[in-house]
């Protein structure tokens, strides 16, 4: 496995008004190509600021990132798909239309594009919406409409920023399991920031723990299951221990 | 079982309760109609008959039917088109002009802040003056023709269009904005196709506001010195005492008013198809 993002002692400080703030502080951390890995970390830690500097909508101010063969802080890299906390699509446009912004805002969608976002709703049980309006879709739906969206380009890393956290907890179940078989069945490279350990541990192979402000890692736990998962898993006292063994790093070395 | 027989003997009164509204027809939207129509009869009634009742001259409140004469009257005719002409020649030119300038300008502002926050101000300080009042200023700058009345009905119709399009600009989401960055939109791609379709709620909103001020514009501005239209027509009929003209014009007036402000609202359903009513 070759290495597609390396951080070395990244830091970013944010100047405000009232003064810097330092949002992370000495991020040294590598994920390999096809590698799933889940941030946990408390409150305002630099999650969301992590996944912005990976995905080029901030700009880190010391040490290095490099994201495949790129430095970050250049140019905007297109070669990731985001997923946001809200579903973000536009509400003028139907729902293959929004899969396919990622293709259209740099060309015409070709035959083989529309193939291509029809096939990513197929798999995720969209396909007879793709010419409704989003506001004729559940929020879960919205969602899985945006995980499509964040792959139709095929980018080399996913990025997901509590993507399931505004919905109810057994379509969050449900998307979980969609995402796993999606990660499988594509092989991307995945960082997902979560406010749930049990849906870190489902999800990932390694869960990076992050401390309150500033932010920094203190912990990396492998997550030692296969790469498929089921919603059984979770029943299973391996399951229960890996989270109740990162919920007391959180409480003890996160807080 | 009993539960069954419960059941059983409730269904006809259901029943009659969801048939009563459709046997009287006495939907609510239909009450509104009736109900407003009534108010609408029972004014013009008491129009044609309260002046004549109460002995009160024509040339102060004319009855329904004198205004109605004046209105129809044939001979009037060309007379009230070609004014109608003229004052909506200089609505619409004022019109096009004003939205396409405060369109303009607040897609500027809107992606450069520094230049917003000096302007800003300034644009709430003129808003909150009454623009008529400038109005015999720009006879004298610009003569007693089409393009004095063009100038003011720019005026009244850009600045509600900049208000409401500046509003709409910067209150668009976001993630959204982040999305188009993420995903290597250009600036243009940008306000082309997120933050102008995001803010057309709002733009349409000011397009309304827009249109019933610049009726306003050309009728005071025509009132200030002109030689067409229908203010000078009403300053005319006034000035012979001709009060049921006076009323016939003000009709029409009214009338290419609400047409125009139908036409936007039609519009709006036409563009902005995902707004939910
Ligand atoms: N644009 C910004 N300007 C100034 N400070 C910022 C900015 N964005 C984030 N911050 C600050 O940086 C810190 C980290 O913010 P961030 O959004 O990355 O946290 P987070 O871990 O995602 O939090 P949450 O779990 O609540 O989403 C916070 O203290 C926040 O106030
Ligand atoms: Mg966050």
């Amino acid at each position: 496995m070759s290495a597609l993002v390396e951080l070395d002692r990244l830091s970013k400080v944010y100047s405000t008004r009232t003064g810097d703030v330092v949002a992370l502080q000495g991020i040294t951390l590598t994920i390999d190509e096809g590698e799933f890995v889940a941030v946990v970390g408390p409150s305002g830690c630099g999650k969301t600021t992590l996944l912005k500097i990976l995905a080029n909508l901030e700009q880190h101010t010391g040490g290095t990132g490099i994201l495949g063969n790129r430095e970050l802080g250049g140019k905007a890299s297109d070669d990731v798909g985001m997923v946001f906390q809200k579903a973000t699509l536009l509400p003028w446009l139907d729902i293959l239309a929004n899969v396919l912004l990622p293709v259209t805002l740099k060309r015409r969608a070709s035959a083989a594009d529309r193939e291509a976002a029809m096939d990513l709703l197929r798999m995720v049980g969209l396909e007879e919406f793709a010419h409704k309006r989003p506001d004729e879709l559940s929020g879960g739906m919205q969602q899985r409409a945006a995980i499509c969206r964040a792959l139709v380009h095929h980018p080399s890393l996913l990025l997901m920023d509590e993507p399931f956290g505004a919905l109810d907890a057994m379509t969050r179940d449900a998307l979980n399991v969609e995402v796993n078989r999606i990660w499988r069945e594509t092989h991307k490279t995945a960082v997902l920031i979560t406010h749930s350990i049990p849906e870190a541990v489902f999800l990932a192979q390694r869960v990076i723990v992050m401390s309150a402000r500033p932010g920094r890692i203190v912990e990396e736990i492998e997550i030692p299951f296969g790469r498929e998962r089921t919603l059984e898993l979770m029943g299973t006292p391996e399951f229960a221990a890996l989270s109740a063994r990162i919920r007391r790093d959180f409480e003890v070395k996160a807080a | 079982m009993t539960a069954i027989d419960a059941s059983n003997a409730s269904a006809p009164s259901d029943a009659a309760v969801l048939a009563r509204p459709a046997r009287t027809g006495w939907t609510p939207r239909r009450r509104q109609l009736v109900g407003s129509t009534s108010v609408l009869a029972v004014l013009l009634l008491a129009w044609q008959l309260l002046p004549q009742a109460l002995g009160t001259p024509s040339y102060v409140v004319p009855v329904l039917s004198d205004v109605l004469v004046a209105l129809f009257d044939p001979a009037a005719f060309p007379r009230y088109l070609e004014a109608a002409g003229a004052t909506m020649t200089e609505v619409g030119l004022g019109l096009a002009i004003g939205v396409g300038l405060g369109l303009a300008l607040a897609i500027t502002l809107a992606q450069l802040p520094t230049l917003y926050g000096i302007v800003f101000p300034y644009v709430v300080a003129i808003e909150s003056i009454p623009k008529v009042a400038i109005a015999p200023l720009f006879v004298i700058w610009f003569g007693f023709g089409l393009s004095s009345k063009v100038v003011v009905v720019v005026l009244l119709a850009f600045f509600p269009v900049l208000v409401n399009t500046i509003h709409g600009l910067r209150s668009v989401d976001r993630d959204q904005v982040d999305l188009f960055r993420v995903n290597g939109a250009t600036p243009m791609q940008v306000r082309l196709r997120l933050l102008v379709p995001a803010s057309l709620p709002q733009i349409f909103s000011g397009l309304e506001l827009a249109v019933a001020a610049s009726m306003i514009g050309a009728i005071v501005a025509e009132f200030v010195g002109a030689q067409k239209g229908l203010g000078v027509l009403i300053l005319q009929a006034q000035g012979r005492m001709e009060t049921p003209a006076v009323f016939a014009l003000l009709i029409i007036l009214s009338a290419l008013g609400i047409g125009l402000n139908v036409l936007v609202r039609l519009l709006r359903r036409l563009v902005v198809t995902w707004e939910r009513h």
